[in-house]
C-alpha cells in the first residue's frame, strides 16, 4: 500500500436500520472491512457529502462508494443520485442503488441519472444475503477513483 | 308552448277542413248563381217576349184604327190597304200574347176583358167601314162619334200599358235579383278567399313554427349530447385518475410493506443461525440435572425452532400476498399496446398451455369461435383466457371427465362476448361475487395459489374496457362471460 492510498469509505444511505444492519453484516461476511458510514435520512447524508455550503468541496480527495436506498423519509433517493452525479467532486464516485422498488421505469431513470449499479432487495433472506455478499465481493475488487 | 305531434295533426286537420269548407262554399255559391242566372234570364226573355207580343198587338190595333180613320175621313180605299191583313193578324197576335201572359195570373181577367174589347173594337171598325162602303157616311160618323170605339181603344191601351209596365218591372226585378245574386257571390267569394288565405297563412305559420321548434329541439338534443359527452369524458378522466391513485397507493403500500418484511425474514435467519450455536453449546453440556439448563435446552431445541418456523411460514405467506397485490397493481399500471388480434389464435395458445393437464385429466376442450379480428392488447387477452382455462382445469369435478366449451360471438356496440363454460365443481351462490375479490377462494382448498386469479382477470378485463360475469351451478359447472370492446381505442384513456 502506497503512502497516499486512502481506503474506500462506504457511505450507506438507508432509512431502515434493520436493513442497514443486515447489509453491514453480510458485507462484512464477504470479507469487506472498509469503513461504513451509515445515514438514515437524506438530509444528513447530503450534509456529509456536500458540506455545509453544499459545494461538495469537503468530499474532494475522498474515496467514496455510495450505497443508496430510494425510499427515504425526507426525500427520494433519486434526488440524491441526481445531485451526486451533477457535482464535480462526486460524479465519479460509484453509486449502488439498493432498494425494494423493482419498477422498470424507476430502474431506467436511475441509470439515466448515472447510477452505476441497481440492485433490487430480494424479500427472501437467502437471496438478500447472497446479493449483499456478492456486492461485498464486488466492493473488494472495484477500483474507486479519488474524488477530484 | 311546444307544438306536439298531436296538436300539429289536430290543427292541420282543422285548417284543412276549414279551407275545404270555404272552397265548397265558393263552388256552391257559384253553382247557385248559375242556376239563378238561368232562371232570371228565362224570366227576362219571357217578359221581353210578352212585352214584344203586347207591343205588336197594340201596334196592329193602332194600324187598323188609323187605317179605319183614314178611310172614314177620306173615303179613299187606299187607306184600307193595310186594314185587311192587320185585321186578320190581330186574333193570332192576341193568342200568342195571351199565351205568353198565361204565367201572369193577375192578367187572366184582364185578358178576357181585352179579348172582349178587341173583338168589339174590331167589330166596331168593321161596322164603320161597312157603313162607309155602303155610303152611309153619317151613320158611320155617328158610330165613331158615339166614342164607343174610342173607349174600347183606351181600355186596350190601358191594358197594354199595364202589361208593358209589368213586363218592365219584371225585367227590372230580374236584373236586380241578378245583381243581388252577383253581390252575394262576390261576398261569399271574398269571405271564402279570406278564409282560405287565413287557413293557408296559419298552415304556413304552424309549419314554420313546428319546423323552428324541431330545429330548436334538435339543437338542444345535440347540445345535451355534447354536454353529456363532456361529462362522460370528465368522469372518465376522474375515474382514470382515481384508478391510478388506487394503483399507485397499492404499489407504494406493497413496497413499504416489503421493507419490514425483509427485516423480519433477515433477522429470523440470523436468529436461526444464532440458535444453531446455542444448540451446539447446550448439546455439549453434560449436567442434565440442572433444572435451569433443562429449561434452556427445551427452549433452544424445541420452542425457538417452532417459533421461528411459524415466523418464517407467516412471512412467506405475507410475501406471497404482497406479491399478488403488486401483480394486480402493476397490471393496472401496465401500458396497453393495441394490435390486430385474432381471438381464435389467442384461445388456441391459451388452450395449448393447459393441454398437458387436460390430457392427464382425460378432459377435452371445444371451440365455437367465429368473430372478426380485434384491435386490442394481446397480452391482456392471453392472460384472461390463460387464467380462466387454468381455473377450469384446476377446479374440475372428480366425478366426470372435464369438458370445456369456449364460445365467442360479436355483440351490438361492436363488442365481443366470450363464454367459457366447464362442467367442473361449480361455485356456491354466496361465493359468486367473492371469488372476484383478491385472496378469496371458493370450495375445497386443494389447489395452491393466493386466490388472486379471478381478481387479476377482472382487473385485466376492465382495463380493456370490458367486464366479466359468471353463472354457476354448484356441482355442475361454471360459465364465465367476458365482454370486451372489439377496438381498444374506443374506451378512452381509462387504462392509461
Amino acid at each position: 500500500m502506497s503512502e497516499d492510498f486512502k481506503p474506500v469509505t462506504i457511505i450507506m444511505i438507508e432509512d431502515d436500520e434493520g436493513h442497514a444492519r443486515l447489509i453491514e453484516k453480510n458485507v462484512r461476511r464477504a470479507g469487506v472491512n472498509n469503513k461504513i458510514i451509515p445515514f438514515t435520512n437524506g438530509t444528513d447524508a447530503l450534509a456529509f457529502l456536500f458540506g455545509k455550503d453544499g459545494s461538495g468541496n469537503e468530499s474532494a480527495a475522498r474515496h467514496l462508494l455510495i450505497l443508496l436506498d430510494l425510499n427515504l423519509p425526507d426525500m427520494t433517493g433519486v434526488d440524491i443520485l441526481a445531485r451526486i452525479k451533477n457535482n464535480v467532486h462526486l460524479k465519479r464516485s460509484p453509486v449502488v442503488v439498493l432498494t425494494t422498488t423493482d419498477d422498470a421505469r424507476e430502474i431506467q431513470r436511475c441509470y439515466d441519472l448515472g447510477a452505476n449499479v441497481y440492485i433490487t432487495k430480494p424479500v427472501n433472506y437467502e437471496g438478500f444475503a447472497n446479493a449483499i455478499r456478492q456486492l461485498g465481493l464486488f466492493f473488494s475488487v472495484i477500483q474507486v477513483p479519488e474524488t477530484a | 308552448m311546444p307544438t306536439t305531434n298531436r296538436s300539429l295533426v289536430r290543427s292541420t286537420v282543422i285548417l284543412l277542413t276549414t279551407g275545404f269548407v270555404a272552397l265548397v262554399a265558393i263552388v256552391a255559391a257559384a253553382f247557385w248563381l248559375g242556376v239563378r242566372s238561368q232562371v232570371h234570364f228565362d224570366e227576362v226573355i219571357a217578359a221581353r217576349d210578352a212585352r214584344t207580343a203586347t207591343v205588336a198587338l197594340r201596334h196592329s190595333l193602332e194600324v187598323a184604327e188609323s187605317s179605319q180613320r183614314g178611310y172614314l175621313l177620306t173615303g179613299d180605299g187606299h187607306y184600307l190597304k193595310d186594314y185587311g191583313p192587320t185585321h186578320d193578324l190581330i186574333p193570332s197576335q192576341y193568342e200568342s200574347a195571351a199565351q205568353l201572359l198565361s204565367s201572369y195570373p193577375q192578367a187572366n181577367q184582364e185578358l178576357a176583358r181585352l179579348k172582349m174589347a178587341i173583338d168589339q173594337k174590331l167589330s166596331e171598325m168593321d161596322q164603320t167601314i161597312a157603313l162607309k162602303k155602303a155610303g152611309r157616311d153619317t151613320d158611320a160618323l155617328a158610330l165613331v162619334k158615339s166614342d164607343k170605339g174610342e173607349a174600347l181603344m183606351e181600355e186596350a191601351q190601358r191594358f197594354f200599358s199595364a202589361v208593358i209596365d209589368i213586363a218592365n218591372d219584371r225585367m227590372a226585378a230580374s236584373a236586380a235579383d241578378q245583381q243581388r245574386s252577383a253581390r252575394w257571390l262576390r261576398w261569399v267569394s271574398i269571405i271564402a278567399a279570406l278564409v282560405i288565405i287565413l287557413v293557408v297563412g296559419s298552415s304556413i305559420l304552424t309549419v314554420f313554427r313546428y319546423t323552428r321548434e324541431l330545429a330548436k329541439a334538435r339543437d338542444e338534443v345535440s347540445a345535451l349530447n355534447r354536454d353529456l359527452e363532456e361529462r362522460v369524458e370528465e368522469r372518465t378522466a376522474d375515474l382514470a385518475k382515481a384508478n391510478e391513485e388506487i394503483q399507485r397507493f397499492a404499489y407504494i403500500v406493497t413496497h413499504d410493506l416489503r421493507a419490514p418484511l425483509v427485516n423480519i425474514m433477515g433477522f429470523t435467519s440470523e436468529l436461526e443461525a444464532s440458535i444453531g450455536s446455542v444448540q451446539a453449546l447446550i448439546g455439549k453440556s453434560v449436567d442434565n440435572d440442572d433444572p435451569v439448563l433443562e429449561e434452556a435446552k427445551l427452549a433452544a431445541m424445541e420452542d425457538l425452532p417452532e417459533a421461528i418456523g411459524f415466523i418464517r411460514a407467516s412471512t412467506h405467506k405475507m410475501d406471497g400476498l404482497i406479491n399478488a397485490i403488486l401483480k394486480l397493481s402493476r397490471e393496472g399500471r401496465r401500458v396497453l399496446r393495441p394490435e390486430r388480434v385474432d381471438l381464435a389464435e389467442v384461445l388456441d395458445v391459451a388452450a395449448a398451455a393447459v393441454q398437458h393437464q387436460l390430457n392427464d385429466a382425460g378432459g377435452s376442450i371445444e371451440f365455437n369461435v367465429n368473430v372478426p379480428s380485434m384491435w386490442t392488447d394481446r397480452l391482456s387477452l392471453e392472460q384472461i383466457f390463460g387464467n380462466l382455462l387454468d381455473n377450469g382445469v384446476k377446479y374440475r369435478s372428480k366425478e366426470r371427465p372435464l369438458h370445456i366449451i369456449v364460445r365467442a360471438r360479436q355483440e351490438s356496440g361492436d363488442r365481443i362476448a366470450i363464454e367459457i363454460a366447464d362442467n367442473g365443481r361449480g361455485i356456491a351462490e354466496q361465493d359468486r361475487e367473492r371469488v372476484f375479490e383478491p385472496f378469496r377462494r371458493s370450495g375445497a382448498q386443494d389447489q395452491p395459489g393466493e386466490g388472486i386469479g379471478l381478481a387479476y382477470v377482472r382487473t385485466v378485463v376492465r382495463n380493456l374496457g370490458g367486464d366479466i360475469t359468471m353463472t354457476s351451478s354448484l356441482g355442475k359447472g361454471t360459465s364465465f362471460h367476458v365482454t370486451v370492446p372489439r377496438h381498444l381505442a374506443n374506451i378512452g384513456s381509462i387504462a392509461a
